[in-house]
């Protein structure tokens, strides 16, 4: 499947702000099942400068700053992506938890994309006692990893209620696991610190996720959201579970960036001097080839 | 007890003989290895030499120079704090010095600057090539499960060359009797600050014996540590900063006496900013930059845009400025890594293979329970050991926490839990008890020696020739032999260590190798600084308009006693002292009895207005510039600040308050004479002189228009007069009593009368005249332009004119001026525009 991706973020300052350095994280992942055809960001005021790093996860971030006094900031993301990714492999056969633990702490690796970095807590991943207790029922003796993740996950998509309102970006995974409601963000986290708390190597991944119109409606403007989900190692690679949704990841799913934790992958992150009030706009579209067609006719 | 000791002294007790009864008792604990007994129970290594020393005094003669010690330390103010509580607590200073032998130091050295480097290429290794990991020689889990391993900072060059400059390992003896290394230290290691300080007072104390002892001196090793410091700085003459953890943190006051010993300016993060890739400091001057920072955070707190993001202490793109090498830090972020206690099973491995030697300083043996033979032994033996944290504790945790030490029964099953779902969590580690040194101990027959248990610190810092290990150390020793003195903390006292040469020391050269450049300003003034001086002069000022309220109160109402004391309660004057008092928040009612009003305008400790509450604020604030002012002002802060919070409960005459407050008086004029006779005339003075002088004017307008307005009675003439300490100038000048045109010229206008406004004025237009301009294009900044427009509506009025409308004008823009002083100079003040984290899901 091919997708055209657009990811425009707004900030409107109740002050200008002198100085802002920011981070953008929005040029999707090349490689495992994807590869990115175009991808291009655009930022208002332009920068005064404006450097391309990729940090030690991989994640390619461009690091600007902007020096002219500003009430509004914005930044649109356009990328083409092609997914194809292979069918997750079946639940019970894999490599049992307890060896790929084992294997994960005795490995000789250290490099970036290295499992054993997505082993511990990490910012927003703090590991509790509850939430290994929540998690330990879906790990029996010997069962595969990737069978225990996913039984963990529809776990979670049953007990945990979807509500925007439950949560805010900053909301303690010890929270939202007590209140056991939340937005995506919550649920990635909840079941990272569950896979951790059980010795698995578990990441945050960030992107988007295709929606379907009702029948017979077209595709609104602006009306998708970015996405969260988890990736669990199973031994032999990452694999992608979706908790918010209940399934295994495949080419409904497009990954921008794999970290620890949504500190690690946050699309836009800054500091500014002296904002006031801020207020926020995100919109985007997740739109397959098959539709690209119609969105000319509604745009 | 006096009565014994003294009789003691008289019968003429020989030093030998009060040596062996301060001895007598002194019995190690089995198996627990003594500095001053060896293992046969025989004296050993320097010891004999410090006690026979010692013995040449009597106790009497001992007492009184530790008293005059612990008061040197109060006076100077050299406190801590404890971790989690406000208040400051002077530094205990133990009585003894740790002694070591030359001999044992050099060996001792040499496994330290072994540690050191071999710490150094570990890091070296872990951030770059990984070699160690590949070839199995350390764990990959034990560097990624460690929160110091920063990964922004993989693959950066320190600036350099070097990750470390300045290594610390904390030491005591083993069961064995050797010297091992209980926690080594690479983040920011703390205590240089308080060796120094244990130090000066030592050698206040016992000035003779450093020479008599051939006691290893200091000043060496900090002017190395110095020099080190700009090491690979990009400039020639690099501006080096000490990056503070704030005036809260526990070891605050170690880093201001540190900075001001070194010479480093002292700054927090907001006094710090990137601008085109490199790191600048906010000054009174502009940006300027910075070359070296000697980080006193975690490193975790440095970058909120790249390392922990909630951090309020560090200095948003910082990283930047160590990946393109225009910035060199002490010690390189990141550095932390090394202080896992689980690298220890991997030590000596590591040392061969990447020094090519055996390690010759060891440390309790320890387990990483991540090794399935690590575990199982920890499994096997929960009763003998304890278990610990593997990676450096997270944020929030004790340093040192110890999860469990020999396991209860009943703590069995929980801690068998966490060694089941994360093992590679945990280091099992042989426990043993720290080994002990004498502490003195005072009974019912006097001194007595007992051995205590301690913990010392020693550096070292790296030099173009080598590592360079500091003579001397951070002794920790505790009051009581159950307590471990792993962190200050009541209980545990601290003792300078001395390092006893065999032959005689030579006195400490300073500024061995280049002739230094000369001087006469210390750089430019950091804006927090100044902003923090500037209030610092505000309250004085503040403070003493209100003890001269209350002194004007407490003289009319007495002037009256006599006479109808009810009837000089109602005089106007009388009247517009208490409602001053009131509306500046220094009382909580004007119509309290006299006694009680003046009391809480004096000393009222929840009264946000009183003398006492601005005196406090002072101090507050004077402790972020502990750096900048001298140990007599700081002693004369100190001394107001218990003067007027003594007693509070008591209720005090008024004359007993008048007293206080004329007391209270002479100590600011002190303070104010200190400023003017020893201050330099840099910028700084003239931020303290530009508060002073403007909360004065601002002041003196507020009297006005309650006292000299266009209705005042003579009384309150005389009463603005006294406020203005103008009376007998005045009574020289005129002959007959207060009147109003001649009352205002003088406070109002008189350029030549100090209290005046007019005189103020001229004082803050040529202070800011002789502070830096930001533009070159010549022309007077706004704030400049509101100074003048004040002076020459103060040089052309006349007395007449100056009515509640004009004097309220006049207010307005006196305060005016202060908000243009501090929107230019202060960007970082309380005031200022914070930064701000970008919010919400993008």
């Amino acid at each position: 499947m091919i997708y055209t991706l657009r990811h425009r973020t707004t900030y409107r300052y109740g002050k200008p702000v002198r100085f802002a350095r920011c981070a953008l994280r929005l040029k999707p992942q090349d490689g495992e099942g994807q590869s990115v055809l175009a991808s291009a960001v655009t930022v208002d005021p332009s920068p005064a400068t404006a450097v391309m790093r990729r940090d030690y996860f991989g994640i390619d971030a461009v690091a600007i700053t902007l020096d002219l006094p500003h009430t509004t900031f914005s930044v649109e993301a356009l990328s083409t992506v092609r997914v194809e990714r292979p069918a997750p492999p079946p639940l019970e056969t894999g490599t049992a938890w307890e060896r790929v633990r084992d294997a994960v702490v005795a490995g000789r690796e250290l490099h970036g994309r290295a499992p054993v970095h997505f082993l511990y807590p990490s910012g927003r991943v703090p590991l509790l006692p509850e939430v290994t207790d929540y998690a330990r029922p879906s790990f029996s003796a010997g069962r595969s990893a990737y069978g225990a993740a996913h039984d963990l996950m529809l776990r979670i998509g049953q007990d945990f209620r979807f509500d925007a309102k439950a949560t805010h970006v900053y909301t303690p995974l010890a929270e939202s696991f007590a209140l056991r409601a939340g937005v995506c963000q919550d649920f990635a986290h909840v079941m990272i610190a569950a896979l951790r708390g059980m010795g698995l190597p578990a990441a945050y991944v960030s992107g988007y996720l295709r929606t379907v119109p009702p029948p017979g409606r077209p595709r609104l403007r602006g009306a998708d959201a970015s996405h969260a989900w988890v990736a669990v190692w199973c031994g032999e690679g990452w694999l992608g579970l979706d908790p918010t949704n209940g399934v295994a990841v495949r080419d409904d799913h497009i990954v921008v960036a794999r970290g620890r934790d949504y500190g690690d992958v946050a699309p836009v992150d800054g500091i500014v001097s002296g904002s006031g009030k801020q207020r926020l706009k995100v919109e985007v579209d997740v739109i397959p080839d098959t539709e690209t067609q119609d969105l000319a006719l509604v745009g | 007890m006096e009565g014994a000791l003294a009789a003691r002294a008289e019968m003429g007790e020989s030093p030998r003989a009060r040596v062996a009864r301060w001895t007598a008792g002194y019995r190690p604990a089995p198996g627990r290895p003594d500095e001053f007994l060896g293992p046969d129970g025989a004296p050993r290594g320097a010891w004999p030499r410090l006690l026979d020393r010692l013995g040449a005094l009597t106790e009497p003669e001992i007492t009184a120079r530790f008293v005059a010690a612990e008061r040197h330390i109060r006076d100077a103010g050299i406190s801590f704090r404890i971790a989690g509580d406000q208040r400051e607590h002077p530094w205990p200073l133990g009585c003894l010095p740790l002694v070591i032998e030359g001999a044992e130091w050099q060996a001792l050295s040499a496994g330290i600057v072994q540690r050191a480097e071999l710490m150094e290429a570990i890091l070296a290794d872990a951030y770059g090539p990984g070699r160690m990991v590949a070839e199995g020689l350390l764990p990959a889990a034990i560097i990624a499960g460690t929160p110091e391993f920063l990964h922004p900072l993989h693959g950066v060059v320190p600036p350099g060359g070097h990750y470390l400059k300045l290594y610390a390992a904390d030491l005591c003896r083993g069961p064995d009797g050797r010297w091992q290394v209980l926690a080594d230290r690479t983040q920011a290691p703390s205590g240089l600050g308080w060796a120094l300080e244990n130090r000066m007072v030592l050698a206040r104390t016992f000035p003779d014996f450093f020479q008599d002892l051939h006691v290893e001196r200091l000043p060496a090793f900090f002017q190395a540590f110095r020099d080190g410091l700009a090491l690979g700085a990009e400039r020639a003459d690099p501006r080096i900063c000490l990056l503070t953890s704030g005036p809260y943190s526990s070891t605050y006051v170690e880093q201001a006496a540190l900075a001001r010993y070194l010479g480093l300016m002292l700054v927090e993060g907001d006094d710090l900013v990137m601008r085109d890739g490199r790191l600048h400091v906010r000054t009174v001057s502009g940006l300027k930059r910075a070359d070296a920072l000697w980080r006193r955070i975690d490193a975790d707190f440095l970058d909120p845009l790249e390392l922990n993001a909630a951090s309020r202490l560090g200095v948003p793109g910082i990283l930047d400025a160590l990946r393109n090498g225009s910035v060199v830090m002490a010690n390189m972020p990141g550095a932390g890594l090394v202080e896992s206690a689980a690298l220890a099973p991997y030590l000596d491995g590591l040392s061969r293979r990447l020094l090519g030697e055996p390690l010759r300083l060891g440390h309790p043996r320890t387990w990483w329970c991540g090794d399935l033979e690590g575990l199982a032994h920890a499994q096997a033996n929960l009763d003998s050991l304890i278990l610990r944290p593997a990676a450096t504790p997270q944020r929030g945790a004790g340093r040192d926490a110890i999860l469990a030490g020999p396991v209860l029964a009943a703590e069995r099953a929980r801690v068998l839990a966490a060694l089941r779902d994360r093992p590679f969590d945990y280091v099992a580690q042989e426990a043993a008890p720290l080994s002990t040194m004498p502490g003195w101990e005072r009974g019912e027959a006097g001194l007595s020696l007992v051995p205590r248990p301690f913990v010392v610190r020693v550096f070292a810092t790296r030099t173009p020739l080598g590592w360079q290990v500091m003579p001397g150390g951070f002794c920790r020793v505790s009051e009581r032999e159950d307590l471990d003195p792993i962190e200050m903390r009541l209980g545990i006292r601290s003792a300078d260590v001395w390092v006893l040469s065999e032959k005689p020391v030579a006195a400490p050269v300073i500024g061995s190798h280049a002739a230094p450049r000369v001087r006469r300003v210390g750089g430019h003034l950091p804006s927090r600084a100044a902003d923090g001086l500037f209030w610092l002069g505000r309250y004085l000022e503040r403070a003493e308009a209100v003890i001269r309220l209350v002194l004007a109160h407490l003289r009319s109402v007495g002037d009256a006693v006599g006479a109808d004391i009810s009837g000089a309660l109602d005089t106007p004057a009388a009247l517009a002292l208490r409602t001053l008092l009131h509306e500046w928040g220094a009382t909580g009612a004007a119509g309290m009895p006299t006694a009680r009003l003046a009391q809480e305008a004096l000393a009222g400790s929840e009264r946000p207005g009183s003398a006492r509450a601005h005196i406090d604020a002072a101090r507050r604030n004077a402790a972020a510039l502990r750096a900048r002012l001298s140990g007599e002002a700081w002693r004369v802060l100190a001394d107001l600040n218990e003067f007027l919070a003594l007693d509070p409960d008591r209720a005090l005459t008024e004359s007993q308050l008048a007293g206080r407050a004329e007391r209270a008086l002479s100590h600011l004029a002190a303070l104010s004479g200190l400023t003017h006779e020893n201050m330099s005339r840099a910028e700084g003075w003239h931020f303290v002189e530009l508060g002073r002088r403007i909360e004065r004017a601002i002041n003196t307008c507020t009297f006005a228009l309650a006292l000299a307005n266009d209705e005042a009675t003579p009384g309150c003439l005389g009463v603005m007069l006294s406020l203005c300490d103008s009376q007998i100038s005045y009574g020289r000048r005129y002959l007959q009593g207060a009147a109003l045109d001649p009352v205002r010229d003088m406070v109002l206008l008189d350029p030549y009368n100090p209290r005046s406004i007019a005189f103020q004025a001229e004082a803050i237009a040529r202070h800011l005249a002789d502070l830096p301009a930001l533009a070159a294009d010549g022309i007077p900044e706004p704030h400049c332009r509101l100074a003048a427009r004040i002076l020459a509506e103060l040089r052309s009025g006349e007395a007449a004119d100056f009515d509640a409308v004009r004097l309220t004008a006049l207010e307005t823009d006196l305060e005016r001026l202060a908000d243009g002083i501090a929107a230019r100079y202060f960007p970082t003040g309380p005031h200022a525009l914070r930064p701000e984290k970008l919010t919400g899901l993008a």
